[in-house]
């Protein structure tokens, strides 16, 4: 069982999108969520705080979803963090480059909770120690 | 929001006015024209070191040509003539040319030409008249789609709203009477005392009668969900408009540039990874249509 305070943060420039997204993670008993409107805002949260989940759209301003992926797997403190991608975005080129770049999973837009807790529980699987609840 | 485009009695943008003069060769100056520096924050020093290259070169020729017919202005008809004269001058001067300041000129030229060419081609259509309106149609466009982007954004607040209140409404319910259901389970196994079955019933008794109060809170926000569809109904209107204007612009805009420029010289726009939804995906292999396709993409490749 994955750790119900386990602090994920919500990437996404519509706020409507947070709120959806936190909801559903309400729901699967997740309460620890903090949110962020782009790349930019996300990763100055995540190096100044320690999230343990990282949920990010793709298409925003300043800083996209493919770029704040990279960055985080690229910095040495960050490099860990499962990072799921929920976009519109539905090019299979897309989806190659979030694999290609280390996406943990990649859900597209308009998506069910149903999928969003499978994909969840996919990652939380393939994640080491974070299985203790 | 945009600045709208200023236009004077000739039908010419100032912009475009301002840039027509900045290539201009005054047909008054006898010897050795220098180009009129207009400083134009948009010229970079590539551009102004062309502009000047070319100056250098171009022959002093005032010979007006008046063309009554369309209309132009005096100061501008002179200014195509002196570029045209240039055009013609260019081969037979002893030119000082070394490769890259000929090929600056020919590309100068050729600019010179097309735009004379769509100069005229627009004005003979028409067009000038119908660009300039639509161009003033589109911040108008403008503020309607950010109507649109509003309405929707308070829709789905309230909607959320909505569903933060009447959810607890169904988790008390819904655990409340889990609780009472399975107290009366043991009452039939006949697990309860005398007090506690009579403790039992008033308390369901007392679940009973707030049922209705809050399944009627719970239907309120059904209501309130409900409503908050409205926006559809206002921004399908808007949404209409925008797609009517898009389509007019996007259709003048098309048959100018063919008239215009015969060599169809088509570039495919890059293919970005930042499209948005895809709204139709009919006819395209290149884009996935199901979350089980993305899955079944992602594991093909290994991941």
């Amino acid at each position: 069982m994955p750790d119900p305070k386990m602090k994920f943060l919500v990437v996404d420039d519509f706020s409507t999108m947070r709120r959806i997204v936190r909801n559903l993670l309400k729901e699967l008993g997740f309460v620890n969520v903090d949110e962020a409107e782009d790349g930019v805002a996300a990763l100055q949260k995540l190096n100044s705080t320690s999230f343990d989940f990282v949920v990010t759209d793709w298409n925003m301003p300043n800083m996209d979803g493919l770029t704040l992926l990279q960055t985080i797997r690229a910095t040495p403190a960050l490099k860990h963090l499962p990072v799921l991608m929920i976009t519109a975005e539905a090019k299979r080129e897309n989806i190659i480059a979030a694999a290609q770049s280390g996406a943990s999973g990649y859900i597209v837009k308009p998506f069910t909770a149903a999928t969003l807790n499978e994909k969840l529980g996919k990652i939380f699987e393939k994640m080491p120690n974070k299985a203790a609840a | 929001m945009a600045k709208r485009p200023i236009f004077d009695e000739s039908g010419d943008s100032e912009d475009l006015q301002a840039l027509f003069d900045s290539i201009a060769v005054e047909s008054s100056v006898p010897v050795r024209p220098k180009l009129e520096v207009v400083p134009d924050p948009g010229d970079n020093d590539d551009l102004q070191a062309l502009f000047d290259s070319v100056s250098a070169q171009a022959a002093p020729k005032p010979v007006p040509l008046r063309d009554e017919a369309q209309g132009d202005s005096d100061d501008l008809q002179a200014l195509f003539d002196s570029v045209a004269e240039t055009l013609v001058d260019v081969p037979t001067e002893p030119t000082m040319a070394e490769p890259p300041e000929h090929s600056c000129d020919a590309v100068f030229t050729r600019i010179g030409h097309m735009t004379r060419q769509l100069h005229d081609t627009m004005r003979q259509l028409g067009y000038d008249r119908l660009l300039q309106d639509t161009a003033n149609a589109i911040p108008d466009a403008r503020q309607r789609l950010s109507y649109i982007a509003t309405k929707t954004e308070e829709a789905a607040s309230r909607v959320l709203n909505a569903t933060d209140i009447a959810k607890p409404i169904q988790d008390s319910l819904h655990d409340r009477s889990m609780l009472l259901a399975r107290r009366w389970d043991k009452m039939f196994g006949n697990e309860l005392s005398k007090d506690e079955f009579k403790r039992l019933a008033e308390e369901t008794r007392g679940f009973l009668k707030d049922v209705p109060q809050q399944t009627a809170a719970t239907n309120e926000q059904l209501m309130e969900i409900m409503m908050a569809q409205d926006f559809q109904d206002l921004t399908g209107q808007v949404i209409k408009k925008v797609v009517e204007l898009a389509q007019n612009l996007e259709s003048q805009l098309l048959q100018v540039l063919v008239e215009t420029i015969p060599e169809a010289r088509r570039h495919e726009a890059p293919e970005g990874l930042m499209n948005g939804p895809v709204i139709n995906s009919e006819g395209r292999p290149d884009v996935v249509n199901s979350q089980e396709q993305v899955d079944d993409l992602l594991e093909s490749l290994g991941f």
